[in-house]
């Protein structure tokens, strides 16, 4: 796809800006910022300790996970091996009389096989991946009329009990959107303690392998919300309104 | 130690025995105070009307009286904060004015913040009794951070019961030249502290600032109310009778 | 663009203050708002204190908004780099045609929008009506309010003042609903509506709550999912955003996400916050395959170009200025008579349409300072106002009987042997109306206000001066 092109308007916008700050011409050199100040071999160590860090504090951060979690209104399942975390997933639709569910073609379920706890159950569980022979529009169709989604995560965040989700190829967005019930499986590995942390790790990526780098990424931190009529909270208002977080020790 | 008594032009014309009382307390604690009579206001009305010529003017005139002295105690949060706060901004295009201005509010002192943090006195050794109240003047509280210092003064007074109100730090409303140009919302905003006041069941309500005190008193006694406000340099003074 | 009604705000508050309904919505739900920050804050989160991350904030902000330019053009760079179109509309109409223009040559017959207070300085609803385009609000609260027809009431919960009464006889209205007084149940009405626009829209638009000028992207702050609805189901997504949004790196982006989640809606963080920064892969399995960014001006030159109220363009539009001023607490949203209410409206509206037109805005303020206290990055709202004011008096737009009233002030203030010949007079002539020490009618201009609910102090019969010289002076006189 070709870079679109710069907006005509840009070089007069930008040259009002700068008489408005009372300079005549640009900043060529980068500013005195801290981060884009630092050089990449800095910014690698920085993710190196980083990385020594949440490795050496993996059982605080998941259990810091799990508390805020539950304060923010997560059903968190711990759960240490594979198969009950797929049990677990069946047992959350069967408590919703689920029928249909959506999931992504991560590989996280290569390893937590869901097709299957469900299949028993007489859940359907469908693959949200175009590549299967399935038109892009049909995708949204079914995401809207399932009764829960489930994926993986690329982070979990301790601080926040943000789970982020980064958009991929067997990865689509309306997954974790559209039904009213959302599991999230979890892999302790993934946890990282701060926003902070997310934010270095990201960065990293950015600068060295920008194309791996979503465009869209997202949080989650809880269920759907809204206090607008009122200021009285009401759950499951465009997005899931019930969240499950399926904590997995790593392999 | 030079002190020099900043009236206010509030107290001066309008409650001088807020004056007196401030003169008698400082005495007590052993001030030889100084009243230069050339003073008149500290220019704050026109300086947030927006006139920022003709405050700079009677700032100058301020400055010009109040310089020779070692200290300057004004009975008043907004008075204070405008001296300390507010000259360097109004003197910032002239460098000489505004050299002096600072000098003058850096020996600027509002009365309670003068007794405990100048004196390093925080009993008076007065006595009183009931159960009082007090209000944190806006400027007072946020341009000066004082608000342990009058409690202190008070608490320490002999068989003087504080009961805190509900929200002591929201704005009576008064806002100088807003109690008249918004007479509306200034009322709406005084009556909710009005009514904050007679939830302590205090017969005294004390404050630092007239400009406060005249709004607040403005209301209750329009609306009958019982409680009786007083400035903190008179509640202090009553207790040495 | 909707009207400007900044030359109405007193006869606005006045209005809104006998308004019930109003003053019930400015009290229950608002403490909600002040007690939920305050608890945010207190609980225990990370390392930093609130004051540093305040500090920090403003320092970052400051940064970016002196370089704005070197920022606007990295943005421009990266998101271009990502496979997204900016755009940079000098003002609203300008903006309107950007939005236009996407819209025909994608053929986009409805659109749905989360929140944008840009898009309200633009009036968007209004002109897509026009050209026979059905815009749809996403968020619960604009959704309300679009409905009734009317303007945000606050920043962050725009229909805060409609009650469950009001929203259940709109949605028995408007999408023919039964009416109920169950606040889940009209949720759940509003949700289905909603759900059905998103299934089907060709476009959405959203705002932008930050901008990271790094690596191209736009960081959507939300509860209810509709900002991820927005950006994601429909094949055109349209940011519009004010220029000043920037930060300039992605890490940046959290510590502006706790101090803003905590100041609007006392949370540690919002349900969803989305990272935006290009259209769809072609490999990824759905979102939209056109992204384009709007960057505004419309007026904001003139915060920036004037070194004191440029701070006012480092607001992350958290509300909780609003939520703690006592003017804001009696008036509401609506008497500010344009997009942004409370103490940073009082700035930015005058600003942005007009100083002469909104000159009252600056002077609806006792100058407490409770905003300047909360604002998570520190803006010196007061000082804003107080520069304000002066400016509305050096371009002559001051009130009249201020403007004599100041002058004899000033006249009167110049030497004590003015002020006392004054006061001397003012005594001769309060006889006329005082009584027991305090006058209870003074049909004088400017002041007659006063005395409709309080009694004004009468001069004392003689001044603190007198009293010196005579009694107090010992002899010493200086």
């Amino acid at each position: 796809m070709p870079t679109p092109v710069e907006d005509p308007n840009k070089e007069a916008f930008l040259a009002r800006v700068r008489d408005a700050l009372g300079r005549t011409s640009p900043i060529m050199v980068t500013p005195d910022h801290p981060t884009l100040k630092t050089t990449l071999p800095r910014h690698e160590e920085k993710i190196r300790t980083t990385k020594a860090r949440t490795e050496a504090r993996r059982s605080q951060n998941v259990a810091r996970l799990e508390s805020t979690a539950i304060a923010a209104s997560w059903h968190v399942h711990r759960v240490s091996d594979a198969e009950i975390a797929a049990n677990v997933v069946a047992e959350i639709a069967s408590s919703i009389h689920a029928k249909n569910i959506v999931r992504t073609a991560e590989d996280i379920f290569k390893r937590v096989d869901t097709d299957a706890t469900l299949r028993k159950r007489g859940v359907r569980s469908t693959v949200l991946a175009s590549g299967r022979a399935r038109r892009k529009d049909d995708l949204k169709e079914i995401a809207f009329k399932a009764d829960m989604g489930v994926s993986g995560v690329e982070y979990a965040i301790a601080e926040t009990a943000s789970c982020a989700v980064f958009q991929r190829k067997g990865n689509a967005r309306i997954a974790t959107l559209a039904p009213p019930v959302l599991a999230l499986i979890v892999e302790e590995s993934q946890v990282l303690e701060t926003l902070d942390d997310f934010f270095a790790i990201v960065r990293f990526q950015f600068l060295t392998n920008r194309g791996r780098l979503p465009n869209y990424y997202n949080f989650i931190s809880g269920p759907s919300r809204t206090a607008d009529i009122e200021q009285t909270l009401t759950v499951g208002v465009h997005g899931p309104g019930e969240v499950h977080m399926i904590l997995l020790a790593s392999a | 130690m030079r002190v020099a008594l900043c009236a206010t032009c509030l107290v001066d014309q309008f409650f001088p025995e807020v004056g007196e009382a401030t003169v008698k307390v400082l005495r007590h604690l052993g001030v030889d105070v100084s009243f230069p009579e050339a003073q008149t206001c500290c220019g704050q009305i026109g300086f947030n009307g927006g006139y920022r010529k003709e405050a700079a003017e009677i700032a100058r005139h301020f400055v010009e009286t109040f310089e020779p002295y070692d200290h300057i105690v004004a009975p008043s949060g907004s008075c204070s904060s405008m001296i300390k706060v507010y000259y360097p901004e109004l003197f910032a295009d002239n460098p000489r004015m505004l050299e002096r201005a600072i000098a003058v509010g850096e020996k600027t002192h509002e009365l309670s913040e003068f007794i405990v943090n100048v004196l390093g006195v925080t009993e008076i050794g007065g006595a009183s009794t009931g159960l009082v109240t007090y209000h944190d003047a806006c400027h007072l509280l946020r341009e000066l951070g004082i608000s342990e210092e009058p409690r202190t003064l008070i608490q320490n007074t002999h068989g003087v019961e504080l009961e805190e109100m509900p929200k002591s730090d929201d704005c009576c409303g008064f806002g100088g030249l807003f109690s008249v140009k918004f007479p509306e919302i200034s009322t709406a905003i005084l009556n909710d502290k009005i009514s904050n006041i007679e939830k302590t069941g205090a017969s005294t309500l004390i404050a630092n600032d007239c400009g406060c005190l005249m709004h607040m008193r403005g209301a209750l006694r329009r609306q009958g109310s019982s409680v009786r406000p007083k400035h903190i340099a008179e509640f202090l003074a009553e207790g040495l009778d | 663009m909707p009207d400007v009604k900044t030359s109405q705000f007193k006869s606005a508050s006045v209005k809104a203050l006998a308004d019930s309904n109003i003053q019930r919505a400015l009290g229950a739900p608002f403490a909600h708002f002040v007690d939920g920050r305050k608890s945010a804050i207190d609980a225990d989160f990370t390392e930093e204190s609130w004051e540093s991350m305040r500090d920090r904030a403003a320092a970052t902000k400051a940064h970016t908004i002196e370089r704005l330019d070197y920022y606007l053009d990295l943005l421009d760079k990266n998101v271009r780099r990502n496979g997204g179109h900016v755009h940079f509309a000098n003002d609203a109409a300008h903006a309107n045609q950007i939005v236009l223009d996407i819209a025909r040559e994608h053929d986009v017959k409805t659109v749905i929008k989360s929140k944008s207070m840009v898009s309200e300085e633009m009036g968007i609803n209004a002109v897509l009506e026009k050209n026979g385009i059905v815009p749809v609000e996403t968020d619960l609260g604009e959704y309300i309010i679009q409905l009734a027809k009317e303007t945000p009431f606050h920043l962050i919960a725009p229909a805060v003042h409609k009650t469950k009464g009001q929203v259940s006889d709109l949605f028995e209205k408007f999408l023919d609903s039964a009416p109920t007084d169950d606040i889940e149940k009209l949720c759940i009405i509003a949700r289905d509506v909603l759900r059905d626009n998103f299934a089907k829209a060709d476009m959405g638009i959203s705002g932008a709550n930050f901008i990271v000028a790094e690596t191209g992207t736009v960081v959507l702050v939300t509860n209810e999912g509709n900002g991820r609805m927005t950006t994601s189901a429909p094949r055109v997504h349209v940011a519009i955003s004010g220029m000043e949004k920037l930060l300039p790196s992605i890490e940046d982006v959290s510590l502006f996400l706790r101090l803003l989640a905590r100041s609007a809606t006392g949370q540690r963080i919002t349900s969803y916050n989305s990272f935006i920064s290009g259209p769809r892969a072609s490999t990824d399995e759905d979102g939209p395959e056109e992204f384009h960014l709007i960057l505004v001006d419309n007026g904001r030159l003139n915060l920036l170009k004037d070194e004191t109220l440029r701070e006012a363009l480092s607001c992350i539009r958290c509300g909780a200025c609003l939520n703690h001023c006592p003017v804001y607490r009696k008036v509401g949203g609506h008497a500010y008579g344009w997009v942004y209410p409370g103490p940073i409206g009082a700035i930015v509206s005058p600003m942005l349409t007009g100083l002469k037109q909104g000159k009252d805005l600056p002077y609806a303020s006792t100058l407490c300072g409770s905003c300047r206290d909360v604002c998570p990055v520190k803006i010196d709202l007061p000082k804003l106002l107080l520069d304000l004011r002066h400016k509305v008096v050096k371009s002559g737009a001051g009130a009249m009987p201020e403007r004599l009233g100041i002058r004899q002030w000033h006249d009167t203030m110049k030497t004590r042997k003015k002020l006392e010949g004054k006061a001397r007079l003012g005594r001769m002539l309060q006889g006329l109306v005082a009584r027991k020490g305090f006058i209870t009618r003074l049909p004088l201009p400017v002041v007659s206000g006063w005395t409709k609910s309080r009694d004004f102090p009468a001069l004392a019969p003689r001044s603190f001066a007198e009293i010196w010289r005579d009694d107090l002076s010992g002899g010493d006189r200086s």
